[in-house]
C-alpha cells in the first residue's frame, strides 16, 4: 500500500502525535471511509461499525507517537487496528449466530469484481494474482477469514468440511500465496 | 522472513502468527496472543511480517462513506486531554519525556525493584531544580501496592511492588487521573514478562504532582472500553520530593 499519499499520512500521524487535532482531522478524513469499509465487512451492523470506527481512530489518536514509518505504512497500520477491533467485536458477540443463512452464503462470494480490481494497487493486483494461483475453494477461504473476520471453526461448518480440512487449506494457501508473492518481488 | 513451503515444516509460533494476523483465531486464542505480543518481539515481528503480506488485500474493500456523527464522537474523546507539556509553560516538576514501564511482576519477593526504563532525560528547565516525582500505590486498605519513582536527572521510572498479587488471566492497567477528567490509560501492565515498555512520551507529559495514578484489574489486554471497567486495586497521588 505504499503510495504518494503515504508519506502525507504519515506527516499528519506525527503531527497528531505532538497533539495537532487538525491534523489528526485531516488523516481521518483521508482514512476513515476505507477503514469504514473495512470494518463493515466484518461487522456488517452499521450501527456497531460506527462504534468502533470510533474506538479505532480515539486508539490511533492516542498511540500516534507509537507508529513507525519504517515497519508499516500508514494505511496498513491504521487498518490493522480497526480489524482488530472489529474481530474483537465479533467475538465479544454472545453465542448468537452471526448471520442468517442466506447472509452467509451472500457473504460468502468476497471476490473482488472488476472494478475493485482496476483499482487496486499494484500490490494488490500482485495479492490477487497470487491468489488467484491456488485452488478456488482454499483462496475462499483465506478471503472469508480476512475480509469476515470468521474464525476456522466458522467456516468449516459453512464449508461442511472438518476444521483440521479448513485450516489445512488456509495455511496451506496462505504459504504458497507467500511463496508466488516472494517469487514475483524476486523477478520484478 | 523466511517461511517454509510446507506447514508441517513450520514451527507453531509460525502458525499462530498467521492464524492471528489472518483474523482466524477465537477470542481466547486472540487474547493470549495479544499478551504475547506484548512482551515478545520476536513473535512480533512474524505477526508483523504476515499483517504486511495481507495487507494489500484492503485495496478490494470498498470505502464507505462515515456519517458525520462518528467525527463529532471522536472529537469530543480527544478534546479534554492537554496533549502536550510543551504547549504549556515549562514548569519543575513536569513530567517532561518519561518512558515507563510495562511490565511488573508483582508475584516474588517483596520488595525488589523491578523496572527500570532508561529514557533520554530532557534538559531541565533552565534554573529549575530537577524534581523528583514520587506515586505510593496502595489499595483501598491502605495497604501499598507499589511506589513508582520518576527521576528526571537519570530519566528513569524505578518501580518498587510491596507486595504480591495473583491476577492470573487478568491485566492489570495503569490510569492517571488528572483533576476532575475522565481517567486516561497509560497502558496495560504485563505482570509475567520481566522486560521494560517505554511509552509514548505524549502520554506522560504534563502529569504534574497531585496527580493520581490508580491500576486497575481489568479483562486481559486491557479495558475494551477505554475506562477502568475492573476493580481498582490502587491508587496514589504523584507528589514532589
Amino acid at each position: 500500500m505504499a503510495s504518494e499519499g503515504a508519506a502525507e499520512l504519515a506527516a499528519l500521524l506525527a503531527r497528531a502525535a505532538d497533539g495537532d487535532q487538525a491534523a489528526f482531522q485531516d488523516f481521518y478524513n483521508r482514512t476513515s471511509a476505507k477503514l469504514f469499509g473495512i470494518i463493515l465487512r466484518i461487522l456488517a451492523e452499521r450501527g456497531e461499525a460506527e462504534d468502533v470506527l470510533q474506538e479505532v481512530y480515539v486508539t490511533v489518536w492516542r498511540k500516534a507517537a507509537e507508529f513507525d514509518a519504517a515497519r508499516a505504512s500508514p494505511v496498513t497500520w491504521v487498518a490493522t487496528i480497526a480489524r482488530n477491533r472489529a474481530i474483537d467485536r465479533l467475538r465479544a458477540r454472545a453465542v448468537r449466530p452471526q448471520a442468517p443463512m442466506e447472509d452467509a452464503i451472500d457473504m460468502a462470494d468476497t471476490s473482488p469484481n472488476a472494478e475493485q480490481l482496476l483499482a487496486a494497487s499494484g500490490e494488490a493486483a500482485l495479492v490477487h494474482r497470487a491468489l488467484a494461483s491456488l485452488e478456488p475453494r482454499h483462496a475462499a477461504a483465506i478471503r472469508s477469514c480476512y475480509f469476515e473476520g470468521v474464525t476456522y471453526e466458522t467456516l468449516a461448518e459453512r464449508e461442511g468440511v472438518p476444521v483440521g480440512t479448513l485450516k489445512s487449506w488456509v495455511r496451506r494457501g496462505l504459504i504458497r500465496m507467500k511463496a508466488g508473492l516472494s517469487a514475483a518481488e524476486g523477478s520484478a | 522472513m523466511t517461511t517454509p513451503d510446507r506447514e508441517d515444516e513450520m514451527t507453531p509460533d509460525m502458525v499462530l502468527a498467521m492464524d492471528y494476523a489472518l483474523g482466524a483465531l477465537e477470542r481466547a486464542e486472540r487474547r493470549a496472543v495479544e499478551t504475547r505480543l506484548r512482551s515478545d518481539p520476536a513473535f512480533r515481528a512474524l505477526v508483523a511480517d504476515w499483517q504486511a503480506q495481507l495487507a494489500p488485500l484492503d485495496g478490494e474493500t470498498p470505502p464507505v462513506p462515515v456519517p458525520d456523527s462518528v467525527w463529532q464522537g471522536i472529537a469530543a474523546e480527544i478534546a479534554p486531554v492537554p496533549r502536550r507539556a510543551a504547549a504549556e509553560t515549562p514548569k519543575p516538576g513536569l513530567w517532561q519525556s518519561l518512558a515507563l514501564w510495562r511490565s511488573l511482576a508483582f508475584a516474588g519477593t517483596a520488595a525488589a525493584v523491578i523496572a527500570i526504563a532508561q529514557v533520554n532525560p530532557p534538559a531541565p528547565p533552565p534554573g529549575a531544580p530537577p524534581q523528583l516525582l514520587v506515586a505510593s500505590l496502595a489499595g483501598a486498605d491502605g495497604k501499598p501496592l507499589l511506589a513508582a519513582a520518576y527521576d528526571p536527572l537519570r530519566g528513569s521510572v524505578v518501580l518498587t511492588p510491596a507486595t504480591q498479587r495473583d491476577d492470573a488471566g487478568k491485566s492489570p492497567e495503569l490510569w492517571v487521573i488528572e483533576g476532575d477528567k475522565p481517567p486516561r490509560s497509560l497502558g496495560v501492565i504485563d505482570i509475567h514478562g520481566p522486560n521494560s515498555h517505554a511509552l509514548a512520551a505524549k502520554q506522560l507529559t504534563g502529569l504534574q504532582p497531585g496527580a493520581t495514578l490508580a491500576i486497575s484489574i481489568e479483562p486481559l489486554g486491557g479495558s475494551k472500553t477505554g475506562l477502568p471497567t475492573g476493580p481498582v486495586v490502587a491508587t496514589g497521588k504523584l507528589s514532589a520530593v
